[in-house]
């Protein structure tokens, strides 16, 4: 028999308002990020709104905000998904179902995946597939280009964030198999082939504009720069790289005039 | 006497305020808050450019940038570098410059630029470095307060935008005021000394096609990128009749 001041608790939920300002609140989840906690703080801060309803005793929410002091690290957007989790986790921890541990065995075991996931389709594919893109447009749509990146690039970060925190919160544990089926793994060879391509068609874009109109040997000169700084760049950096390659125009731009 | 804007020194100070208000808040979307790539030097430039009173000029220093750094990634504890900071730094010396100079943003306006201040992406990255110390300091504190029963302390966490902002708007603040010395330098420049900027600006242009290229980390991008580039130079020359 279930005791009936369990009961009770059981059907404590969190409200939509405060879903909504933990869900704002996550978006400056790294507002203190650092070595030692990294998202520590930010998810603390972010998760505060629903401890503040589960936990009205002031001593037991610092309790509970202290626990979510604890490391934590993950792709911010991803996070989103661990922080609606999370949500969850609590409300059945208010309500005596679960030992609060709960949560913090969902957070350390969904950090490093979604970690890996978010890194590896919004930093190393989306971005600069999207900037790529609107480089490319830049010719044709003029200062609209910024307008390519800027929608390409949140048309799927906000929604994708949205779904993320919403989708941890109905499903918590189940979040794993939701994240799973959203192809987010198997999109992102696909995109990079995309950005490769459009890297190409920028690279032509130097070459030509240093060459045309009748300036073939000043082409040849930006794509044999090109192709060595493709060779060298790993070695020497960016930074250098740049240095090397102003000092080089400097000289043969004064030669070529 | 060095050059100023139109509307002289109170101008320069005016875009010194817009200066230092957009470049700390590009710094708050770069890690701590939204992260909308708002802090992206493709958009950066060109949105600090139009505030500023070019905003054509500010895309001609944001694409290159943009590809330059398209590879820079934070990854747990490894900081980039910081090419936001560049790309504000950078749009807010050299537009001011353009309009005092009568040039607007041009190829040698930038290369002179670029060449001043691409150390900025590197200092930006030790300043990153320094904000995330300071972070591990209120982390600590918000711990102590949580032990002593305080349940407002992870409030703490939106202190962390503060360092990182006021560094970003001192920065470009006094990229606009260091403006006229640009904008002298690009008077002084003639002839031989222009075409030598303009090929260092291509030559740029060079390394940041090399840089978008690596960017993309996936064995077949060199193969695919190298393949697509013959092809729109082959169709513009055709197209051009140069074959």
């Amino acid at each position: 028999m279930i005791p009936a001041a369990k009961v009770v608790h059981s059907l404590r939920r969190v409200s939509k308002p405060a879903l909504a300002r933990v869900f704002l609140r996550s978006l400056f989840l790294q507002a203190a990020w650092n070595p030692r906690g990294m998202q520590n703080l930010g998810f603390a801060h972010a998760i505060t709104p629903a401890l503040e309803e589960l936990y009205p005793d002031p001593a037991e929410r610092a309790k509970a905000v202290a626990r979510h002091l604890e490391f934590f690290n993950c792709h911010p957007y991803l996070a989103a998904a661990i922080l609606g989790g999370a949500v969850r986790l609590e409300e059945r921890v208010a309500a005596g179902e679960a030992p609060p541990e709960v949560v913090s065995r969902f957070k350390r075991a969904l950090g490093p995946p979604f970690a890996a996931l978010g890194d590896g389709f919004f930093w190393l594919a989306l971005r600069p597939v999207a900037a790529l893109a609107a480089a490319a447009t830049e010719p044709f749509l003029g200062l609209g280009c910024v307008l390519v990146f800027v929608l390409l690039y949140n048309a799927v970060h906000l929604p994708a964030r949205i779904w993320l925190f919403a989708t941890g919160y109905a499903r918590a544990e189940g979040v794993v198999e939701a994240v799973a089926r959203a192809h987010l793994a198997s999109g992102t060879p696909l995109l990079k082939a995309a950005g490769a391509a459009l890297a190409g068609a920028l690279a032509a874009r130097g070459v030509l504009a240093a060459g045309v109109p009748g300036r073939p040997y000043h082409a040849l000169l930006v794509a044999t720069t090109m192709v060595v700084a493709w060779v060298v760049l790993p070695r020497l950096g960016a930074t250098r790289a740049v240095y090397g390659a102003l000092l080089l125009g400097l000289v043969l731009g004064a030669r070529f005039v | 006497m060095l050059p100023l804007p139109p509307r002289g020194a109170p101008q320069l100070f005016l875009l010194a305020a817009i200066a230092a208000l957009v470049g700390g808040l590009s710094a708050l979307d770069r890690k701590g808050a939204l992260q909308l790539m708002l802090s992206r030097p493709i958009v950066l430039a060109p949105m600090l450019g139009w505030a500023l009173g070019d905003a054509q000029g500010g895309l001609l220093l944001g694409i290159p940038l943009e590809l330059l750094f398209l590879g820079g990634v934070n990854l747990g504890g490894n900081l980039p570098d910081n090419e936001s900071l560049l790309a504000g730094a950078l749009t807010a010396t050299v537009v001011p410059a353009g309009l005092a100079a009568g040039t607007g943003v041009d190829a040698p306006l930038a290369a002179l630029g670029l060449a001043l201040l691409l150390p900025l992406a590197l200092f930006g990255r030790r300043l990153e470095r320094a904000s995330e110390e300071r972070n591990i300091e209120l982390m600590q504190q918000a711990l102590e307060r949580a032990e002593r029963g305080d349940p407002t302390a992870a409030r703490l966490n939106l202190r962390g935008l503060l360092l990182p902002f006021g560094a970003a708007a001192g920065i470009c603040a006094l990229a606009v005021l260091a403006s006229p010395m640009l904008a002298l330098a690009r008077s002084l420049c003639r002839g031989a000394q222009l075409a030598a900027l303009e090929g260092a600006w291509h030559a740029v242009w060079a390394v940041a096609g090399a840089c978008a290229i690596r960017a993309i980390r996936d064995p077949r991008a060199p193969a695919l990128a190298a393949a697509c580039a013959v092809t729109v130079i082959a169709i513009t020359a055709v197209a051009r009749g140069l074959w």
